[in-house]
This record gives structure tokens, C-alpha cells and sequence, in this order.
């Protein structure tokens, strides 16, 4: 077996950039909506071939045991080429908190069926009480026998239509000093009747979320992850790697290259305050990418990131969404127009990447949270 | 980068912030302002000595040959304290200049041991602003025309100026006391001056003639945009570290006022430009050392002063507001750093001139390719 973390940078990214563009399906590139499985399963089924599923996995449970800087290469390719992240809730979640905290049995039973999507997994987090202020949830599980029964509703769980199983934290002690304890971490089958999933429809016309109501759901008590009451610290140990990959420069960097683009084919560069406001984002773009290289310099290092890594998301999604939104100035008259507008013989869907943009400031700790993190881990306010 | 370099960085670094924090930090500079002196001799004496002013400059031209990132260093531990002296000029155009067009003239081992302090006047004025033009004349041993913006003008120094002549640009210097040299100074927020020079059938003597000059002024405009940059990156810092402290200290309503959540978000917003600035012009710095053409050169310097304009004018602005009534006081530092960030900002180019040069000069690039 290849061992990635030998090849240097330029390597290795050769390698996957050419796996890529020869593997990855044309039709599947830059997808504006997120697929159900099927419509991706026979990219899956290559990259599965190939041992490619889950590139942070240890290689002892069939991942490429890659080390944050290659891993950061792999992501940034995959956004660079338009490769569809697939239905990853499972490679990028479940996967390692079993592999952390999982017994024996649970490792050898779920991460097969993880790598092949045999299993095709749901997050089970927020819900409607319980969003920036994730620990206020409420939803429960009791023991009863060798089961728990779990009621509650989950809420903005992305495509659990799609779903065979759901990971999510739940309450199962209700006297607690705080409330961050008396939270556990299980797993459960969604086609079982005491389950029911509802679509919510976005303001782009889509469907990708859903809201997930639980009434005397059952799951063997065998499906609980590491120990009873201790969810909330096994679940926020998952989240350093996702903290400077949230914030990386690969989407505001194609929504750039869709603007230039667009504006080329509208002329928009002969306008003196279009070529101002241009440069701005242009330059917002290229510095956030310098503040990045010095976190993934971090890494590369062998160094832990501060809480100051915040600070990438924050800026990337703001910036975003301001190049989203020069793209409808742009876009003058058809700045509403669904589908894409055409330049050219290019088609831009404005409007797909401006309703994209927006919910970049809420998920992953909407940017109001993270400025709270970042005053008063990094400023001491 | 490698750690070797990063560790010489870090022991510069040390070392003249630790010369301008005995000198006074930034309270010095409202001293210096009150006596009109325009800057501070024994200061400069000792960063003459601590190899500061021939950072730059190659090894066998007699310099630390250290090169843009190092002098970036200096240049924002400058901008930390707003030391009045004018080290960015003097390093990148008066030192910058010599190094590249007259490396065996002497006044290029004086200027780096410190003994002048070598203004430019390469820029002139128009009807509307910065003229494109060079109409100062060089000819028969005397200059005729005007300049302006000269920034670290010494009154006995001689001055070296950009002329036009029969074979495209001289530079050429002029004694201070030379026949029909006139001298006017702006004064500036910060108290310091830009002056203004006429020349009337002056004479002076030719260091360097030719497309070299072009090519030189170029390098050496642009490492003093890309260092002004770093010097404003410092300020920046400076203003954010006094307003944090302002802010954990002031009390109202019974608790500290960072500890309301609009001024907290305010003050991460401070923090989150000035590193992004820092970031984008240490990388910018170091892009220029390799870069491929003047173009690019040209590009990451306009791109450093871009960011580096826009993030000390918000923080230096949002530092005044978050000390409330106070920070509109000369008593208090933030607002010497505003002063201060008002000249840097202006000089060579805002960021909205040096948005549009970035933008030309990508497109410039482009269609090279």
C-alpha cells in the first residue's frame, strides 16, 4: 500500500489532481444541489475501488491514514475540480468517533459499511431548541432492556430522506449540574416506524434539509458510542480538523472565477466601479489564502491550532457571499432569473451561487458564535 | 520558508523592537512632533547601527543582503511605535536607488552607516495629483522643474531627484545649498513634513542616466509601497493592542466595556483585518523577492498597500470610537496612530489607487501570457 505521507506536496497532489480528472464523472462537476446517493453511486463505486473513501482514516480501517496537510491537499483538490463530497456524514463523522471511542464490534460492523455506503448516514444534532446553543437539546433516549427509546425531533438534518441511519446526540440523563452533560452519542436505523422525516424546502426551491420526528424510536443499547452522559466532549474532539477546513479558501475562490468569468461576458470591466469593487474581493480572496497557508503551515508543522483559526471562517464566508452578491449587480435586469444566465456559450447560474452563499455564515457555528469564540479565547474579553 | 530564516527574522525582530522601545514606543513620537525636529539623530544613529538601514541592500554593495522579508520586519516594528524617523524612504528609495544604479558611490556607505538621511523627489505635480509625467530637466550639469511629496528631506541633506534628460531618466543629486534650489514643506497629520522643491537652473551631479534608472525607480517605488505597507501593518497592531487594553479596563455601567458583545464583535472585526493584513503583505513581501517580472513585482506591491491602506484606516478609526471621547484627545496614543496612519496611507497611493493598479496589472499579466 502507497504510503501518501512519504510523497512530497507537489506529489501527491499531482497524484489526486490526476485521479481526479480522469476519473471524476463530467456531469457530476460543481453540482449545484446535493445528490442522493444513487445519482452518485457510480463515482462511489470508483473511488471505493480505488481505497480513496476516506482519506483520514487510519489505513488499518481501509482509509489512506493521511496526515493534515496531505488531507488539506486531498479537500482542496476535490473543491478545485468540483468532486462532489458524496454522502460523507458517515466518512467524516461516525466514522472517526467510532474509530476514537468505539468498541471492537462497532468498528468491525459499521466502518466496512460506512466505506461502501452500504450505510448511508444522517446527522442528528440540532434541533428546534437547540441550534448556536447546541447543548440546550432536548430530545431523549431511556433504557428499556437491551434497547434505548428515543423521542424527540430533530431539525436541519441534511438529507435524512436519503438516509438509512442517523448519529445524534440525545439526552439521556436529565439531572445535571450543566446542561453539556447527561448528553450521549447513538446510532439508530431510520426505516422503523417510529421515525418520520419531512423535507424543508430552502428559499433556493430545494430540499436538502429535513426535520426528523422520533416517537418511542427504538436502537439497541449496543449502538451507544463510547460511555453514557459524555456525547457532548466525544463530539466537540471531532471538530479541530473541521475548524480550518470550514474556513478554506476553495469556495469564495470558484464563486471568483465565476465572477470574472460573468463579468468578462457582461462587460462589466469597462465599469470603473465594478473594477474597484472586483479587485476588493479579489484581494480579499488572496489574503484570506495567505492567513490560510500560515494555519496549514501550522499543521504541516505538526502544531495544534489555536482557537484563532475562527477567524478564516469568518472572513471566507463573508466574502463569499459579497462576490455572490456583485454577481446579481452584475447580472443587472436578470439578477432574479432562475437557471443560468448565459455568456457566451457559458452558462452562470447566478442565482444557484448567490442562495448557496447564504447559509455559509450560519452552519459550522454561525459567524455571530464564532466572533463570541474568538473575543474571548484569543482577545480575553 | 525555512525555520533558519524564520529564526533570523524573529532575533531582528527582537532586537529593534527592543532599540525603538528603550527609545521612547509610541509616545516618542508625540515628543518628537511638539520639537519640530522632524525626527530624532541619535535614533537613527542607532539603527544605523544595528544594521537596520542596509537591510536590504546586497551583501557586496556593503548590506545585510537579507532581503524584503526582513526589511518587512523592521518596517512594521517601526510602524508599532510610529517612529518619526524616515526609515521606509531612506532604505527603499534613497539606499534602494544607489544599490542598483552606483553601488561604489560613496554616499551609499554613509547612508547605511547612518551619516545622511537620502530623501527622493521623483514625483511631480499635476493639474489634477501625481503628474505621469517626468518634465524636471536635467541638462548641462542643472536641473529645472519641480517635485513634490518628498518624504525625509533633512535640512542640510543633499537630495536625490529623478530627472529627464537626453537619454530618458537621470538620477542626480543636488547639494541642500544649491543656487536656485527653493524648498516649501506640507505639514502633515502626524507633524511631519512632505516637501515641496523647485528647481531653477540648478546644478547638479549625474549618479545614473539611462532605461537602468527606469528600471530601478520601478524596484525601488515598489519595495516603499510594499514596505510603507508593513510599517501600516504594524501601526495597525499598535492601535488594536491599545484599544484592547483600553477596552478591559474602562468601566461603565459597572463591568468593563469588553465585556458588551457589540464591542466585543467590533474589536474581533479589528483583529481579524489586521491579521489578514499582516498575512497578505508578509506574503506579498516574500513573492516580490522571486518574482518573475516588474509586473508582478509591481502587483504584490500594490496589492500589500491596498490591504494594508484599508486595514489601518478601519482600525485606527474603530480605535478612536471604541475609547469614546477620550480617543479624540491628543493625550491619548490611538490618536497619534490615526495621524500617522493618515500620512502612510496617502503616500504612494491609497488603497483605492492601488486596487486599480493591482487590477491593471493582473490584467497586464494576463494578456502576456
Amino acid at each position: 500500500m502507497t504510503d501518501w505521507n512519504a510523497l512530497s506536496d507537489a506529489e501527491f497532489r499531482a497524484e489526486i489532481r490526476g485521479f481526479f480528472e480522469a476519473e471524476y464523472p463530467e456531469e457530476l462537476r460543481h453540482l449545484s444541489h446535493r445528490p442522493k446517493f444513487a445519482e452518485i453511486e457510480h463515482w462511489h463505486v470508483k473511488l471505493h475501488a480505488k481505497g480513496w473513501v476516506a482519506p483520514a482514516w487510519p489505513t488499518e480501517y481501509g482509509g489512506m491514514g493521511l496526515e493534515a496537510a496531505k488531507l488539506l491537499i486531498y479537500y482542496e483538490e476535490q473543491q478545485r475540480y468540483g468532486v462532489n463530497r458524496g454522502r460523507d456524514m458517515g466518512i467524516q463523522m461516525v466514522g472517526p468517533l467510532i474509530i476514537k471511542f468505539g468498541t471492537q464490534e462497532q468498528k468491525d460492523y459499521w466502518l466496512p459499511r460506512i466505506l461502501s455506503c452500504e450505510n448511508i448516514w444522517c446527522q442528528g444534532y440540532s434541533e428546534p431548541g437547540a441550534g448556536s446553543d447546541l447543548a440546550n437539546l432536548r430530545t431523549s433516549a431511556v433504557i428499556d432492556g437491551d434497547d434505548f427509546v428515543i423521542n424527540g425531533q430533530k431539525i436541519w438534518t441534511t438529507m435524512a430522506h436519503d438516509a438509512t441511519h442517523i448519529f445524534m446526540l440525545v439526552r439521556t440523563n436529565q439531572n445535571t449540574e450543566r446542561k453539556q452533560q447527561g448528553i450521549s452519542f447513538i446510532l439508530a436505523e431510520m426505516d422503523q416506524p417510529g421515525v418520520e422525516v419531512r423535507t424543508i424546502t430552502t428559499l433556493a426551491g430545494e430540499t436538502e434539509f429535513c426535520e426528523v420526528f422520533f416517537d418511542d424510536a427504538r436502537t439497541p443499547r449496543a449502538n451507544l458510542v463510547g460511555e453514557i452522559d459524555k456525547g457532548w466532549t466525544m463530539a466537540k474532539a471531532l471538530l479541530s480538523f473541521e475548524r480550518i477546513f470550514i474556513g478554506n479558501p476553495g469556495l469564495a475562490q470558484n464563486a471568483l472565477a465565476q465572477l470574472e468569468t460573468f463579468a468578462k461576458g457582461r462587460g462589466a470591466f469597462d465599469d470603473a466601479v465594478f473594477r474597484d469593487r472586483f479587485a476588493t474581493v479579489a484581494l480579499d480572496v488572496e489574503d484570506h489564502a495567505a492567513l490560510y497557508s500560515r494555519f496549514a503551515d501550522q499543521l504541516k508543522r505538526g502544531e495544534t491550532l489555536g482557537a484563532d483559526v475562527s477567524m478564516l471562517k469568518i472572513w471566507v464566508t463573508e466574502t463569499y457571499q459579497r462576490i455572490t452578491e456583485l454577481m446579481i449587480e452584475v447580472a443587472g435586469p436578470d439578477g432574479g432569473t432562475l437557471g443560468p444566465l448565459q455568456v457566451g456559450n457559458i452558462g452562470v447560474d447566478v442565482l444557484s451561487s448567490f442562495y448557496k452563499a447564504r447559509p455559509s455564515t450560519i452552519y459550522g457555528g454561525a459567524n455571530e458564535i464564532q466572533r463570541n469564540i474568538l473575543s474571548k479565547a484569543v482577545l480575553g474579553l | 520558508m525555512t525555520t533558519e530564516q524564520d529564526e533570523d527574522l524573529r532575533l531582528l525582530r527582537d532586537s529593534v523592537s527592543k532599540l525603538l522601545d528603550r527609545a521612547g514606543g509610541v509616545g516618542r513620537a508625540r515628543r518628537v512632533r511638539d520639537d519640530g525636529a522632524g525626527w530624532d539623530a541619535t535614533v537613527w544613529g542607532e539603527l544605523a547601527d544595528a544594521g537596520v538601514l542596509g537591510v536590504a541592500t546586497p551583501e557586496e554593495a556593503g548590506g545585510l543582503g537579507m532581503g524584503l522579508p526582513a526589511a518587512g520586519v523592521i518596517a512594521e516594528e517601526i510602524g508599532r511605535v510610529i517612529a518619526p524617523e524616515p526609515v521606509v524612504p531612506c532604505v527603499a528609495l534613497g539606499i534602494g536607488l544607489l544599490h542598483r544604479l552606483c553601488p561604489d558611490d560613496p554616499a551609499l556607505e554613509n547612508a547605511i552607516a547612518g551619516q545622511a538621511v537620502l530623501a527622493v523627489a521623483w514625483q511631480e505635480r499635476g493639474p489634477s495629483g501625481v503628474s505621469d509625467a517626468v518634465d524636471c530637466e536635467f541638462s548641462g550639469g542643472t536641473l529645472t522643474g519641480s517635485k513634490d511629496w518628498v518624504m525625509g528631506l533633512g535640512d542640510d541633506a543633499p537630495v536625490l531627484v529623478i530627472a529627464k534628460s537626453s537619454d530618458g531618466l537621470a538620477l542626480v543629486r543636488v547639494a541642500a545649498d544649491a543656487k536656485g534650489l527653493t524648498k516649501k514643506a506640507a505639514r502633515q497629520s502626524d507633524g511631519s513634513s512632505l516637501a515641496a522643491l523647485n528647481f531653477s537652473a540648478t546644478p547638479a551631479e549625474v549618479l545614473a542616466e539611462g532605461a537602468a534608472v527606469s528600471t530601478a525607480l520601478a524596484d525601488a517605488i515598489a519595495d516603499a509601497t510594499a514596505l510603507t505597507a508593513a510599517e501600516l501593518v504594524g501601526l495597525s497592531s499598535a492601535s488594536l493592542t491599545l484599544t484592547l487594553e483600553y477596552i478591559k479596563t474602562r468601566e461603565q455601567f459597572d463591568k468593563p466595556i469588553g465585556s458588551f458583545q457589540v464591542i466585543q464583535h467590533r474589536a474581533v472585526d479589528m483583529q481579524l483585518m489586521l491579521e489578514i493584513a499582516e498575512a497578505g503583505v508578509r506574503e506579498s513581501l516574500a513573492a516580490m523577492e522571486n518574482a518573475p517580472n516588474p509586473q508582478a513585482r509591481a502587483r504584490q506591491a500594490s496589492r500589500a498597500k491596498a490591504r494594508a491602506a484599508t486595514a489601518a484606516q478601519n482600525i485606527t478609526r474603530e480605535a478612536i470610537q471604541l475609547h469614546g471621547a477620550v480617543g479624540y484627545t491628543d493625550e491619548f496614543d490611538v490618536g497619534l496612530l490615526l495621524n500617522r496612519a493618515l500620512v502612510l496611507s496617502a503616500w504612494l497611493g491609497d488603497a483605492a489607487y492601488h486596487r486599480r493598479r493591482w487590477l491593471e496589472a493582473r490584467e497586464a499579466e494576463e494578456a502576456a501570457q
